[in-house]
């Protein structure tokens, strides 16, 4: 395949998932697909914080067909060796990200420090004058994520945030059934998200650098399971509900991993939403039976999204069978017409005959492309910060409920709009 | 007007939908047994939970033998290997995990199944029954319904097994009317079953092409099918039937002679215009 096929054919792959969500669903998915075609000039990016998630990023950046990373960045030597390998030798190396922008020479950056550091470097690069990708939570506070979006808007400079979901098509393509009313009135939504790991990175001994390399642990850097996990799910029952919460009441504890950290390795909480709607959420650790996954209940239905099922209320019937039991009760002695490829409850993802593929059309790449293409125009897809911000503040706001024990309203002034059509 | 008994059950289960539909005395009281018989091979055989075969993976991934308490399990591996003996290699429930590539079919050759339901296996290996599965509850239901003395019944699992036992209760036997994927209203193949399975793997409809399904691969290569094909397989055990149906639809034109000695079988390659074409010899009779 050329690049010029690869290019259209990526193209079509967006178009056709964000037709099918429809753009009331995704905005963003149809602007990703309709993306001035400015071939030729990659956008350059400097990518700042190459640990686990980092290198991540990086190895999709150097598979975009857009983007072409320039300069990385880490503290920690090891992760900087790794991204420097990783880069290649064009890239240039920097200790510490003040140098890699101050060096210049890039279009953007992609930020994947810890959490606490999101916010500075963050506005930092906006400040540079660069377009910014940031991983999710956006920051560690309700305040810092505000700064955020108001230094980008200041600017004029994209600011997106690593929610993937949002460009799975198995996503989409749930958000385009739940409109379309195909489980009916959706009144809850239960999410997960279970492991079985303490979640520690090895530390050298005798380095003193638990704190750095263990920050999810501390909640001096990280809101722990509500930053690092609940984030990603809170966007998608916001997006699904298409609303934020009104209020939020939670409990957290530190159950099983009673190892020196500060965070709750088990949390539960309830977010009601307008109408008495409600995202039921619990999140642990210590076990994986149940995975994770969002199960959104209507009255006619259930999608599962992360499996991408959709099971109606009553499992529909197999219209041979029906006909052959009429015929049976009529006294009839007829063929029954039965027989095919494998009934499936899957939310179809391929368009009418064909496939949309998978492989090169992941969703971390979907997201780091059309960052690529936004810079390019200087225009961020509609829609993409306002779920970011809002899943980060719902994040921030259990947390906050969690330590307080007491429910949580969601302000007013916490509320972005939407942006005019 | 019939006044035959019915007794009638729907439920999802192995990832589809699941219809029973016995007919005459007796019927009602099979009904939840062979719903049991069939959520039991869903608990044993499921990938997408944890289950027996997920944690039979993660012991083979970690060393070479394991030892297989679950009954169905051990069961599903002992016709897994016979139904790779009988094709020839071209049914396999088991990928390999080669170092440094993701996994690759044909590795049942590498795995031997002793008397005491120890799996030892030459190199990491990862089990799935998505393709025998149904197959085998089909034969499980087979012996819940004659265990019951049922007459005459129909058991779908998401239309592609299916097992038709008795006769139509007006009738000689079970006349079946298998579609053309892309005109409904056009028969494939007509069968006449009594006391039989059918299998029916295609490569299209129903989502079949769905990069959410597993490809159905050539177990050596790893080549994917790309035509657009159905196999119907007609057998007295659901498991020959299912291993057949997939292994006819991977096999050269050499092959499928050789699978059709083992049962009766039809390869057609359809088009969305209506056509299709038989490629398979003569239908054999059983």
């Amino acid at each position: 395949m050329t690049d010029s096929d690869f290019e259209t054919s990526r193209r079509h792959f967006l178009h056709s998932i964000a037709l099918a969500a429809g753009a009331a669903a995704a905005p963003w998915a149809l602007g990703a697909a309709h993306a001035a075609d400015t071939a030729g000039a990659r956008v350059r990016i400097g990518i700042i914080g190459v640990g686990d998630r980092g290198s991540a990023l990086l190895q999709n950046l150097n598979q975009s067909r857009n983007c072409v990373v320039t300069a990385v960045c880490d503290d920690y030597p090891p992760n900087l060796a790794r991204a420097r390998a990783l880069a290649g030798p064009r890239a240039a190396a920097h200790a510490d990200y003040r140098r890699l922008l101050q060096a210049g020479g890039l279009d953007a950056a992609v930020v994947a420090t810890p959490l606490d550091l999101h916010a500075p470097v963050v506005l930092d690069a906006l400040d540079a004058g660069l377009h910014v990708f940031c991983e999710k939570a956006m920051a560690r506070t309700v305040e810092d994520c505000t700064a955020m979006v108001e230094r980008s808007r200041q600017h004029g400079r994209v600011l997106q945030i690593g929610h993937q979901r949002m460009f799975s098509p198995a996503y989409l393509r749930a958000r385009a059934r739940i409109l379309a009313g195909d489980i009916g009135v959706v009144t809850q939504i239960r999410a997960q998200w279970h492991r079985n790991s303490n979640w520690r990175r090895s530390v050298p001994p005798g380095s003193g650098l638990e704190r750095k390399i263990n920050w999810r642990l501390y909640k001096q850097h990280s809101g722990g399971l509500m930053t690092e996990l609940a984030c990603h799910q809170l966007q998608v029952a916001n997006w699904f509900f298409d609303a934020v919460p009104t209020r939020v009441i939670g409990s957290g504890s530190l159950c099983y991993w009673k190892d020196g950290r500060d965070i709750d390795d088990q949390v539960a909480l309830i977010y009601d939403y307008s109408g008495g709607r409600k995202l039921i959420y619990d999140s642990l650790i210590n076990n994986r039976r149940y995975g994770c996954e969002e199960q959104v209940q209507g009255d006619k239905g259930t999608i599962e999204a992360e499996t991408a099922q959709m099971f109606t209320e009553t499992t529909p019937t197999v219209p041979g069978l029906q006909r052959m039991l009429r015929d049976i009760a009529e006294g009839l002695y007829r063929s029954v017409p039965i027989g095919g490829a494998s009934w499936s409850p899957e939310i179809p993802v391929t368009t009418p005959g064909e496939s949309l593929g998978r492989g090169p059309y992941e969703e971390t790449l979907l997201q780091l492309e059309a960052f690529g293409e936004a810079v390019k125009t200087g225009r961020p897809l509609p829609d993409l910060l306002r779920q970011a911000y809002h899943a980060s503040i719902a994040s921030l706001l259990g947390e906050r409920a969690m330590d307080t024990g007491l429910p949580v309203e969601w302000p007013d002034h916490l509320r972005m709009p939407k942006e005019a059509a | 007007m019939s006044t035959i008994a019915i007794a009638s059950d729907r439920f999802p289960a192995m990832g589809t939908r699941v219809e029973l539909h016995l007919f005459g005395r007796g019927a009602s009281a099979a009904l939840r047994p062979l719903r049991e018989v069939i959520e039991r091979i869903e608990v044993a055989l499921t990938m997408h939970r944890e289950s027996p075969t997920t944690r039979l993976n993660a012991q083979l991934a970690a060393r070479r033998e394991a030892l297989i308490e679950e009954p169905l399990l051990r069961e599903a591996i002992a016709v897994a290997m016979r139904m790779h003996a009988l094709t020839d290699g071209l049914f396999d429930v088991a990928s390999t995990l080669p170092d440094g590539g993701g996994p690759v079919r044909g590795g049942l050759a590498h795995a031997r199944l002793d008397a005491d339901g120890m799996i030892h296996v030459e190199r990491q290996l990862s089990l799935d029954f998505g393709g025998l599965g149904k197959g085998l509850a089909l034969d499980h239901c087979a012996g819940v319904l004659a265990a019951h003395g049922i007459g005459a019944a129909i058991v779908s699992l998401g239309e592609s097994s299916i097992l038709a036992w008795g006769t139509h209760p007006h009738g000689e036997c079970w006349p079946l009317s298998v579609p053309h994927p892309f005109r409904p209203d056009q028969p494939l193949q007509e069968l006449q079953l009594r006391d039989a399975a059918i299998s029916i793997s295609s490569t299209i409809a129903n989502g079949a092409s769905s990069p959410s399904r597993a490809p159905i691969v050539r177990p050596a290569g790893g080549a994917a099918v790309t035509m657009a094909a159905t196999a119907i397989v007609v057998h007295r055990s659901g498991a020959r039937a299912e291993a057949l149906s997939t292994a006819a639809l991977i096999a050269t034109p050499q092959e499928r002679e050789s699978l059709a000695a083992q049962a009766a079988l039809s390869v057609f390659e359809c088009d969305a215009g209506g056509q299709a074409c038989r490629l398979d010899p003569q239908v054999k009779a059983e």
